[in-house]
């Protein structure tokens, strides 16, 4: 509709809300972050240092490691999860009986916070009471009776990437929901056709999903380069800074108030966000066109 | 719908898959419940034996120790005006955006809508600044203010989406008998809406309810914690009392799971809705 002249007015303030909130939590955060990122900001005084924060950080061997550990749940998230994730869509889509039931089920640790789902896990992998280790000395393994998972510099990373796999409920919802919308047709001709099921669902309803499929797989790296609650809950980056990634590093400057130096790997992961988005869409983008 | 019957290797394996990633997520849930039944001295017994009573007490226990009742409380008022304001305001901003037109919308939709990709979690010491530069450390609506605004880009999003498919006739009706702006929005668009609303409401929701690192960041007085902040004083508050700790942990994750299972198929396209598009 367009804008009758005494109406203008009521149009701005319809918009003024929202973004007045835009760039008071997203436009302002964002420039102040890069400012005080070349400073020695301490809370108090802060002084222009030019790029002594990012050199600092490079050379900092808590930091790369907190950044290949981001790489690691990014790269676990896209070729594990979220494939997992797509199978169960496929056989899920079956809608044989129960479907609903299954899809319900697997959907729960998504709407459980991350903060519950952490001491759960937490719990799980206890070298006391936990239940992993009472599995495993049941079944003969009773080198682990016992072991502290998240304590041990060999296991810890390995546990808290490894059971972040069995969510794989949220991608799973997404992709199902779009194999809704293929045309009843397509599985009419295949069946003609003398199509087993598994080939229905490879040659059919798979290509049909592909650009939701890569959809999940920019969610999934999303999701896991902002990773938090997990990492701080359940190891707080340790043993030895094993587990650290970079919103956990983050916060640890905050705390001893370095704001300049926190600030720099705030800036670092927003360009590195930025450069996994840009990668991915190039990678995808070929993909589809072949 | 075709329905294959026949027992092959496929649907055998179908099955292993659905079933074991079933167990896999949901299994530890079911051990925690029943470990939250049991006493201390049971719990590093076999976890999957029957506890001899069930320790209900356990609950009140956490519930009293944990202060459980006052941290619920906040998580709702605090999620529920964030909610109510997050849509009020991106309802208004998005009902601007699809009904009308103006030369910079677009560009306003695209930056704002650019928001969702910004990994948030990177701006946590600008936001601990802004928020004590405007006075609202440690106050809900600090808090409040900062729910709000991070699910703007997703609420506005979904919601002009929703305002473009409502047919333009109806709206066109109402202006012609004289209704003005302030009619339309509130007496035609959000009733239309109402669909859209809930959808990015429920989003809207969950998000604050589990939101974890904010409420860390910006709160520290007992009175005001969160739900979530709360859990992570849990294995101070409850020491060597695992089994507190568990029940609280029960506790904390009920209110979700039930609203969820009421609500499935509003929550499910809700969580889900912000990724119709990349």
């Amino acid at each position: 509709m367009k804008i009758k002249k005494d109406e203008v007015g009521w149009l701005l303030l319809f918009i003024a809300p929202t973004l007045i909130l835009f760039t008071l939590f997203f436009i302002l955060p964002i420039l102040f972050l890069l400012a005080s990122s070349f400073t020695n900001w301490d809370g108090i005084d802060a002084e222009f240092v030019g790029f002594e924060n990012y050199i600092k950080l490079f050379n900092k061997k808590s930091f790369v490691r907190a950044i290949t550990n981001n790489l690691y749940w990014c790269i676990t998230a896209a070729l594990i999860t979220v494939p997992l994730g797509l199978i169960i869509a496929l056989l899920l889509s079956h809608r044989s009986r129960g479907w609903k039931v299954f899809r319900t089920v697997l959907f729960v640790p998504q709407v459980v916070s991350s903060a519950a789902i952490a001491m759960l896990w937490a719990a799980v992998f206890n070298a006391e009471y936990g239940l992993l280790n009472f599995i495993l000395d049941n079944i003969g393994l009773s080198d682990y009776k016992n072991h502290n998972w998240l304590g041990n510099v060999r296991t810890a990373n390995a546990a808290l990437i490894g059971f972040s796999l069995c969510y794989v409920g949220y991608f799973m919802v997404i992709m199902l929901a779009k194999t809704a919308s293929i045309s009843e047709d397509y599985y009419d001709a295949a069946k003609i056709d003398g199509a087993s099921q598994i080939q229905k669902d490879f040659y059919i309803t798979a290509p049909l999903i592909k650009s939701t499929f890569f959809l999940c797989i920019i969610l999934a790296v999303i999701f896991n380069l902002r990773q938090f609650e997990y990492v701080y809950l359940m190891t707080a980056g340790g043993p030895a800074n094993k587990t650290q990634v970079l919103v956990v590093y983050i916060w640890n400057e905050l705390t001893v108030q370095r704001l300049g130096r926190g600030s720099a790997a705030g800036v670092i992961m927003i360009a590195l966000g930025a450069m996994l988005l840009l990668l991915l869409r190039r990678i995808l983008k070929s993909e589809t066109y072949n | 719908m075709t329905k294959d019957n026949s027992l092959n290797f496929y649907s055998i394996f179908k099955w292993v898959i659905i079933i074991s990633f079933v167990v896999y997520a949901v299994f530890p849930f079911l051990w925690l419940v029943l470990a939250s039944l049991k006493t201390n001295a049971e719990l590093l017994d076999n976890p999957f034996k029957l506890p001899k009573v069930f320790q209900f007490q356990n609950y009140s226990n956490a519930i009293q120790e944990a202060g459980l009742i006052q941290l619920i409380i906040n998580s709702l008022v605090i999620s529920t005006c964030a909610t109510f304001l997050n849509i009020l305001f991106a309802s208004m901003c998005a009902f601007a955006i699809a009904r009308h037109i103006f030369w910079w919308k677009n560009v306003l939709f695209l930056m704002i809508t650019a928001g969702i990709l910004v990994p948030l979690n990177a701006l946590i010491i600008p936001y601990y600044a802004i928020i004590n530069f405007l006075n609202l450390y440690d106050t809900r609506l600090g808090l409040i203010l900062v729910y709000c605004a991070v699910g703007l880009p997703v609420s506005t999003f979904i919601l002009t989406e929703f305002f473009r498919g409502i047919p333009k006739e109806i709206e066109e009706a109402s202006y012609l008998d004289g209704c003005n702006f302030v009619a339309r929005y509130f007496r035609i668009m959000l009733p239309l809406a109402l669909p859209g609303l809930a959808t990015a409401g429920t989003f809207q929701f969950i998000l604050c309810w589990n939101e974890f690192i904010y409420a860390m960041l910006l709160t520290s007085s007992t009175e005001i914690r969160t739900i979530q902040f709360g859990i992570s004083y849990f294995t101070n508050e409850f020491f060597s009392d695992y089994v507190g700790m568990f029940a609280a942990v029960v506790v904390s994750i009920l209110p979700s799971i039930t609203v969820f299972i009421l609500f499935q198929e509003r929550v499910i396209t809700g969580l889900t809705a912000g990724s119709v598009k990349g």
